[in-house]
This record gives structure tokens, sequence and C-alpha cells, in this order.
């Protein structure tokens, strides 16, 4: 094919609309995903891609002649079957996705078969995007920078562009408007007067059209809260909140009545919820109705038996408005209250009306709708009493949560808690009560640990009480008065809960009402609060109790591999659901990527010859390699940062991949013109890595320094911050493709098959680092990847 | 199911044990996972809902020391194979589901084969069953962030209460909640020969 057929406008315009649609794509799965099951599913998406990426490069090498032959045909047909695969595969793979039960993975080779068929579906959607995006490259190699930088910009707007979107159009409404980017492009590269690529552009709008117009309202998997919800009878969706944090959806149903901690002496009605909101379909919090009484007879009342009416009250992740309400019932004078989730609370706030207007009123409560993290650095006020949301899910979530990165219950935070009390300011967490105890005894363990790093004996400073389900822990930054103590004494006496922790609490009163399966469960975590004791028991339990860390914010994963056996002799075959389901997922698809990438992209190329023969270099392996593994790192450590820094998931994840596509696509571009003198293969990856050894440094510094500026400021940090290291990250590639040029195209098709396997299999790889050894080891195995590459190339420098 | 999975385990009480060898248990769960019926493992039932394993349901049985006089009430009639269990112990089974085709298809089911003993209801368990009360033992395999005050209420001095706290897949643990004398106690019950630790001195 050459330029005349496509004028070059419209073939620069068809790979920017590609581009953008395969990156619009990849982000509206991941929320998708997180919608019908659970978030861990993006692990997957991100790694299917690639894969797809990668399988196409492989087809590319193999059949080069025979699809460039055909390409005038081709590129259309496989622009409109990428855009109408993706138009149709929620409407067709919804019932797959929404039937999977993640609980019977393990045991019904059905519900694997289920998870294969949507990848395999994922899979055939990025080929097909894949491959004409090679196929440009390849047709038009001599316009390659200018062609690049299309395929870049175009990601990068297409990363923004989607997030915009996801603000005002429903997760199932998006994947019709991305499949319309790509059918476009795919109309761009259309022949005029061929009459199959005519037919084929008809049809498949049609398909895209029908599809886009029949798509069925989404329905998640029947176990989340939502589904559950919705099953009782005369209950109903009243709003649904599209955004890029998740969709938030209001239901209101007859019988529905929330009262977490209720004491079992409570013996008046129970109101039924004014509503109930849902992020993804997960629990978010309800509009209760008539609260106080209910709220007063809870273990979560505990602090204000302590502290009376509160001068000042700060409430971290707000939800629907809880805490809030009770704050203003036990009349505090002023309540800040801090929700990411903005819409979520503006519609139970809307949903309280006037019921709660006039002590909204007189508490004079302000709302702050931005991360707790960010409010803590920004905010300078002291509090009297601070509120953290319930640690944990009622009843376990068999480690469906191991993954989530839960940034306001690591000891940096509860640090930067510490600092906004009053002299006499109370700190209240509570959490579900488990079993084994896993979630209140490592909440312990932060306390603790945070009060004896700012010099505090925590003995004197933390009380505990629990009820039937839950354990409430209050922190006080001045020691307990006698007094206090037997404040809480009478708390416990009235409502029959038992007081756990006060200072001087006698060992036969803490377990008078509510008694663990565990007996020694009071005691191990008063023995949190005394150093000697607290090293013992993390030693000694069948589990990780240890506090978590920004840079290992996972507070949900308890799992040590050397437990592993003893867990299954304490509880034989049930140890199972305590394997932590959402860290098992990520190492199966870890474990079943390594086989992806080598049969899909590896196997294939041995019909080239391998690495070493054939005039195939050797180097090439731990060059490429190490380009890959180091740039998927590199982006995963990035977008984890962000999550930190800008507070919102997805926000991270489109900045990270749409800015670090960009800049390196300006590096690629700018490689080719460099001086010779820098132009060396090897010189780009040793300068990447003292980049990134740098970086290991001060990133992170750099970032909580300015965590607290104004959002415009903040974006610019950030793109100052990513821009060096992403604009030379875009060097070896094409600087190492150079290097091969002027030998045979098998070697060009190896180093890309060498990248893109090992791309696939790092997404997972730096998910397990992540959580095994944290963020900062997966950087600096990202610059010691680089290290590898400039070494080897060092090294073929040598051998030239 | 009953010599493999339940004996040898801690279920040995012999009414339990001979309840639970009674009940057709592949009758309770939808057709197409009949051959998995006497597995140890959860089962679903549609709604979000499972047919608890079978050693959770022995557990829970053995928990509330069930006797042939006894009026037990149960939350959450699922699919009916626990009130089916019951019934086959306890003079009568009282059992009440929200989610109304469920209710519908366990009443049938029930009916069908042949246990009068039970007695269903379409509703919302928090109000438990009046009429019936009080209850010598309630299970709750519905479980909910909070006990209803209602059933508390209609539970008999020296009554016991049985509730299965967990994931649809994965019961974490049983609370067994006991009221005597105006005084209500809970203790969580492990269904796991789990070894307590021991003390870190």
């Amino acid at each position: 094919m050459n330029s005349q057929e496509h004028p070059l406008l419209r073939l620069h315009l068809a790979l920017f609309l590609l581009s953008a649609g395969l990156i619009g794509f990849q982000l509206e799965q991941m929320q998708l995903l997180a919608l019908l099951q659970w978030h861990h599913f993006a692990y997957l998406v991100i790694s299917v891609a690639l894969l797809g990426f990668g399988a196409a490069g492989t087809c590319l090498a193999l059949f080069r002649e025979a699809l460039l032959r055909h390409l005038p045909l081709l590129l259309p047909l496989l622009l409109y079957g990428c855009a109408l695969t993706m138009a149709i595969a929620l409407p067709v793979l919804q019932g797959t996705v929404q039937n999977f039960d993640i609980g019977l993975l393990l045991v019904d080779p059905l519900q694997a078969g289920m998870l294969l068929l949507a990848q395999a579906v994922c899979l055939l959607i990025f080929f097909l995007g894949a491959l004409p995006l090679g196929l440009l490259f390849v047709s038009h190699s001599s316009r390659i920078g200018s062609l690049y930088c299309a395929n870049l910009v175009g990601s990068g707007v297409g990363a923004i562009g989607t997030v915009v979107l996801m603000y005002f159009l429903l997760p199932q409404q998006l994947p019709g408007l991305t499949a319309l980017l790509c059918w476009l492009a795919g109309l761009l590269v259309t022949p005029a007067r061929r009459f199959w690529p005519l037919l084929a552009a008809a049809l498949s709008l049609s398909l895209i059209a029908a599809a886009v117009t029949h798509s069925p309202a989404l329905k998640p998997s029947q176990y989340k809260a939502i589904s559950r919800t919705l099953d009782l009878p005369g209950a109903r969706i009243v709003q649904n909140q599209p955004g890029p944090q998740g969709l938030i959806q209001m239901v209101t149903a007859p019988n529905l009545r929330y009262a977490p901690g209720l004491s079992l002496t409570y013996s008046e009605e129970v109101p039924e919820t004014r509503s109930a909101l849902f992020l993804n379909g997960d629990w978010f919090g309800a509009v209760l109705k008539n609260g106080g009484p209910l709220l007063d007879a809870s273990v979560s009342a505990l602090p204000y038996t302590i502290i009376g009416k509160p001068a000042r009250v700060l409430i971290l992740e707000a939800g629907a408005g809880t805490d809030v309400i009770q704050a203003v019932h036990r009349g505090a004078a002023r309540v800040t209250a801090v929700e990411q989730q903005r819409k979520a609370l503006e519609l139970a706030m809307a949903d309280y009306g006037q019921e709660v207007a006039g002590p909204l009123a007189r508490s004079s409560v302000r709302f702050a709708y931005l991360s707790p993290r960010t409010w803590l650095a920004l905010d300078r006020e002291l509090y009297d009493l601070i509120t953290l949301p319930v640690v944990g899910t009622f009843g376990g979530s068999a480690g469906l949560f191991a993954m989530q990165e839960q940034y306001l219950l690591t000891r940096e935070s509860f640090a930067a808690i510490w600092d906004h009390l009053s002299p006499d300011g109370l700190l209240r967490v509570s959490s579900w009560l488990d079993s084994p105890a896993r979630n209140p005894l490592r909440l312990a363990a932060t306390l603790a640990e945070t009060l004896a790093a700012v010099g505090v004996d925590p003995a004197g400073h933390v009380a505990a009480v629990q009820g039937w389900d839950m354990i409430t822990f209050v922190v006080k930054r001045s020691p307990f008065t006698p007094a206090e103590i037997e404040q809480i004494r009478a708390f416990c006496k009235q409502l029959q809960f038992d007081p756990v922790l006060p200072p001087g609490v006698q060992p036969e009163e803490r377990q008078r009402y509510h008694f663990s399966a565990d007996h020694a469960f009071p005691e191990h975590l008063a023995g949190l609060f005394s150093e000697r004791q607290r090293q013992r028991l993390y030693q000694r339990y069948p589990f990780n109790l240890q506090p978590v860390s920004d840079n290992r914010p996972f507070f949900s994963q308890f799992l040590r591999w050397r437990d592993i056996p003893r867990i299954f002799r304490l509880m034989g075959e049930r140890a199972l659901p305590f394997l932590e389901l959402g860290y098992v997922l990520v190492l199966l698809s870890f474990g079943q990527m390594i086989a992806a990438a080598g049969l899909l992209i590896l196997v294939p190329l041995l019909r080239l010859g391998l690495p070493g023969e054939k005039g195939v270099p050797r180097w090439i392996i731990p060059y490429f390699s190490g380009l890959g593994l180091g740039y998927m790192f590199f982006e995963i450590v990035m977008i984890h940062e962000l999550v930190l820094y800008f507070g919102h998931p997805i926000i991270a994840a489109a900045a990270v991949i749409g800015s670090l596509l960009f800049f390196s696509g300006l590096g690629s571009l700018s490689s080719a013109r460099l001086p010779a003198l820098f132009s060396g293969h090897a010189l780009a990856a040793a300068l990447i890595t003292v980049l990134l050894l740098l970086y290991n440094f001060l990133l992170q510094p750099l970032l909580q320094q300015t965590i607290a500026l104004p959002d415009a400021w903040k974006t610019l940090v950030f793109l100052a911050l990513i821009a060096p290291p992403a604009f030379v990250m875009g060097m070896p590639f094409p600087l190492g493709l150079a290097r091969l040029a002027e030998s045979n195209k098998s070697q060009a098709a190896w180093a890309w098959g060498i990248n893109g396997s090992v791309s696939v299999v790092s997404t997972g790889l730096a998910a397990i680092i992540a959580v095994e050894l944290g963020y900062s080891a997966a950087l600096l195995l990202a610059a010691a990847a680089y290290g590898l590459a400039a070494a080897s190339g060092y090294a073929d420098g040598k051998t030239a | 199911m009953v010599e493999l999975q339940l004996k040898g385990r801690d279920i040995d009480d012999p009414s339990a044990l001979r309840a639970m060898a009674t009940v057709p248990r592949h009758r309770f769960v939808p057709e197409r996972l009949q051959s998995q019926a006497y597995l140890d493992f959860p089962l679903p039932i549609g709604f979000g809902q499972t047919i608890s394993q079978p050693y959770i349901v022995a557990y829970m049985t053995q928990a509330i020391h069930p006797e042939p006089h006894h009026r037990v009430l149960e939350i959450g009639t699922g699919s009916g194979y626990q009130a089916a269990v019951l019934a086959e112990l306890v003079e009568q089974v009282f059992t009440i589901e929200i989610v109304p085709e469920l209710a519908e298809s366990a009443g049938r089911r029930l009916r069908g084969l042949g246990y009068d003993k039970v007695v269903t209801r379409e509703g919302d368990g928090y109000h438990g069953w009046p009429d019936a009360a009080p209850f010598d033992a309630i299970v709750v395999t519905a479980a909910a962030e909070f006990i209803p005050p209602p059933l508390l209420q209609q539970l008999k001095d020296g009554g016991r209460m049985i509730i299965p706290v967990g994931s649809p897949f994965h019961v974490q643990h049983l609370t067994l909640v006991e009221k005597k004398e105006g005084r209500i106690t809970t203790r969580l019950l492990l269904p796991v020969r789990f070894v307590p630790l021991r003390r870190a001195k």
C-alpha cells in the first residue's frame, strides 16, 4: 500500500482514533469488571491487553509478507472487526461475567472456563486492534516518526478523554463509543469503490448501533451487595451517578435496616433505612431514618461517652454520612466531613433532607470532597474527635480485598491523624470481628506502633470495647484518667459490651458478654501494647499482623508464605478461604500469563530460529526483557504513587498511562535525531537506571511535600516528575531495534516478542513484588532491569 | 457424607447425625448441581444465596441442642434444607424467607417431601414470628450486621440462637447467642479444628 491510496492525514487520523479507542476500552473494561465482579480483575485486563499486542507482533513477524499483500482489504476489515467485538463484548459476555462465581473457581471447572472465555474475547479485541497498528507502522516505515507520534498522542487523549466521559456516561454506554472510534478509523482506511470493505463497514455499523441501543442493564454478580439488596421485594434503584471512581447507585428497599455494632440490649424498633448507597455494586453506606438513638446504643458511641459534646469533629471517609449524623446528634459544635465520593455524600445528605437540616446547621457542618490523606496533608486544624470508617467487612471477605491499597490505614496515615488531635483529643476506629482475628489485631498493632513512634507509652492511651460483631478502639492524645476509665466501664455495663482494653481493666472483665473463638484474643490484643510481646506475637501468630505502610498499603493482606503449612495444620481442609482470593487470583493470572505469553508470543517465533542461532544475537534477550520489565514496573509504581497523590485509582491509571506513553513517544521520536554520542542503546538504558535510582530517594518526599497543593499545581508537579524518565524510556527500544536494523527480520521479531512477553508477565509480577517487598522494591527492580539492559547493550558494543 | 464429612470431625450428636443421614440433600440443590450435592461444599441456589455445606448445617443443628419438644424459628429458608434437617429433630419449625421466589420454591419442595412439621412464610425476618413465639431456638441463616431486637424478644429464656457469619462461600464463624435471666451473651464458634494459639509470653 502506498500513501496515495490512503492520504497521510487520513492514516494519521485513523491511527490516532484507533489508539484512543484501544486505551479507552482498556480503562472501561477495568471499571466494568470492578462493577460486575471486583476490582482485582484490573490486573487481568492490563495483562490481556498487553498479550493481545504481543500476539499481534508475533503474527506480524511470521506472516508479514502475506499480511502486507492483502493490506488494503485487511486493514479496514480488522478495524471493523475490532470495533464490532468491542461493542458486542458486553452484551454477549455479561451473562458469563455475571454468573462467574469466584468462590467456586477452585472447585468448578465451569468457572475457570467462563473466566477463560471472557479473557479470550478480550484478547481477541486487543489483537484485532493491535495488528492494524503494527501493519500501519510496517507498511509506512518511512513515516514511522509521525505515525508513532499519532499513536501516542491518540493513547494519551484516549486515556484522559475516557476519564472525562466516565463522568457523564454509564459504564455500559462507553464501549459503544470507543467502538465507534475504531469503526471511524476503519472508515478512514477503507478504499473507495471496494465492495467487501464497504459492506463490512455498513454491517458492522448496524451491529454496533444495535448493540449500543439494546445494551442490557448491567447486572453485577449475584454475590455483590447491590444484587442481594435488589433481591428484596420492592427494592429499586432510584439514582445512577456515573464517575471515573465508579458507579454510584442509590437503592430504596422497604425491608432494609442497618444498625452495625448495635447493643443486644436495644429493644426499640430498628427503623427501615431511607435508602442505601453502593459504589461499583459494593456497599457504601445507608441513609438512616431517625438514626440518633440507634447510634447511641452502638459501640461507635464510645468516644462520646468520654468526651461529651466535642467542639470540633473530623470525619474521615464520611461515606453516606452516618458519622456526621452521630456527631450532630451528640451536639458537636463544628463538624468537618471528608469524603472523596462527592456525589454519594451529596445524594445521602439530600435524602436526609429536613430531618437533619436543623442539627446540621447548628453543628456548622462543612464538607471537603477529597481524599482523607490529602485533607490531612493540607489541614492545620486540631480536633477533639477524629473518626475513621469501620475496618474490614461484616462476615469477612475471604481475602477478596487483599490487593486493595488502603492508604487511610497505614502507619503514615495514623501518624498524621495523631498530629491532628487536640491535647485531649480522641481518635475512634472500629473493626468488624473476624475469626481467626486479623483485622482488629493489625489495627491494634498499628495504633501501638504509631504511639510508640511518637514516644508515647501506648498502654495508657488506647481503650477498646467489644460488642457481638464489632470492636471499637479509642485513642486519646493524653492518658486516660481514672474517671474516664470508669465512664467506659459504665458504658459497657449499660449496653452489655466488654471493655477489652482500657488501662487497668481486669482479665475477667474482658469477656463477660462476648466470647471469642480464640480464647487468647483479649490477651493478644492487650499484648500488642507491650513492645516485647508485640514482636513475639508478630513472629508466632499464623498471620502477618504487622502494620502496613504507604510502601505496602495492603491492610487486608495477612497471608505469609511461611505460614501456609501451619494454617493447613490448624484448619485442615477449611484453610482454603484464608489463602486470600484476591492475592490467589493475581498469582494464578501471573502463572497463566507466563504460559500465554510463551505460547502466543514466543513459541511461534521459534520458526525463525532461536536467539544465538541464525544470526540472532544473544544480547537481545537480557536487553529487551530488561526494557519490558523496567518500563512496566515503573508504570505500576507511578500509578501506585499517584493513587495516593490524586486520590483516585482510575484517574491515576489514566494520567500515568497517558503521560508515560506521550513522553516516551517524544523520546522515541527524538532518539533518531540525537547526535551519535548520545544515541547508544546502552547509554540510554544506563541513564534511565540512574534516574530511577534517584527517584527511589526523591519521588516520595517530593510528592509528600506537594500533596496539599491545588490539583492544577499537582498536575504540573506530576508532569515534571514523569516527563524526564518517560522521555528517556522511549529511546532504548528504537535504538536497540536500529542496532538490529541491518540484519534479518528475525532479530526484530525476537526483540518485539521478548519485550512483549516480559511486559505481559510484569504487570502481575509488579503486584506480587509490591505485596511481598513494597513499591520501593519494585522501583529498585525497575532500575535493576534497565541496568541489565544497559550492561547487555554495553557488552554488545564491546563485541561489535 | 455422614461417615466421611461429619463423624470424626466434631459432629458427635447422634440425633443430628441421624437427621443429616435422613434428609435427601440432592432434592434441595439445583438440578444441574445434583451430582455435587453431597460434597462438603456450599452450592449456589440463586439470588446470591447458597445451600450451606453439610458440615455447617450439622454444626448449626448441633449447636442449638435440639430436643423433640422444641419449637424452632428459622430466618432465611433458602432451599429449605436446614428446615428439613431441623424437622427431623424437633416438634415444629417455622421458617421465613424474604425472597419471594425462594420462599415459594422451598415451600413447594418441603411440602412435596412431606415435611409437615415445617411452616413456611414469605416475609421480612426482622419481625420474627410473634404468633408462634416464644422459641426454644432460632437459626438465622441470613445474617445481618445486627440482631433484630424482636428475635431476641421471641427467644425463650434459656434459648439459643445461632448465626453463621461470612461470605456466601465461606462461613467464617458462627455466633451462638444465649439468653439467660435477662443477660444476653454471645460466643464465636469457629467451624474448624482450630487449636487456640499459645500465649505470647
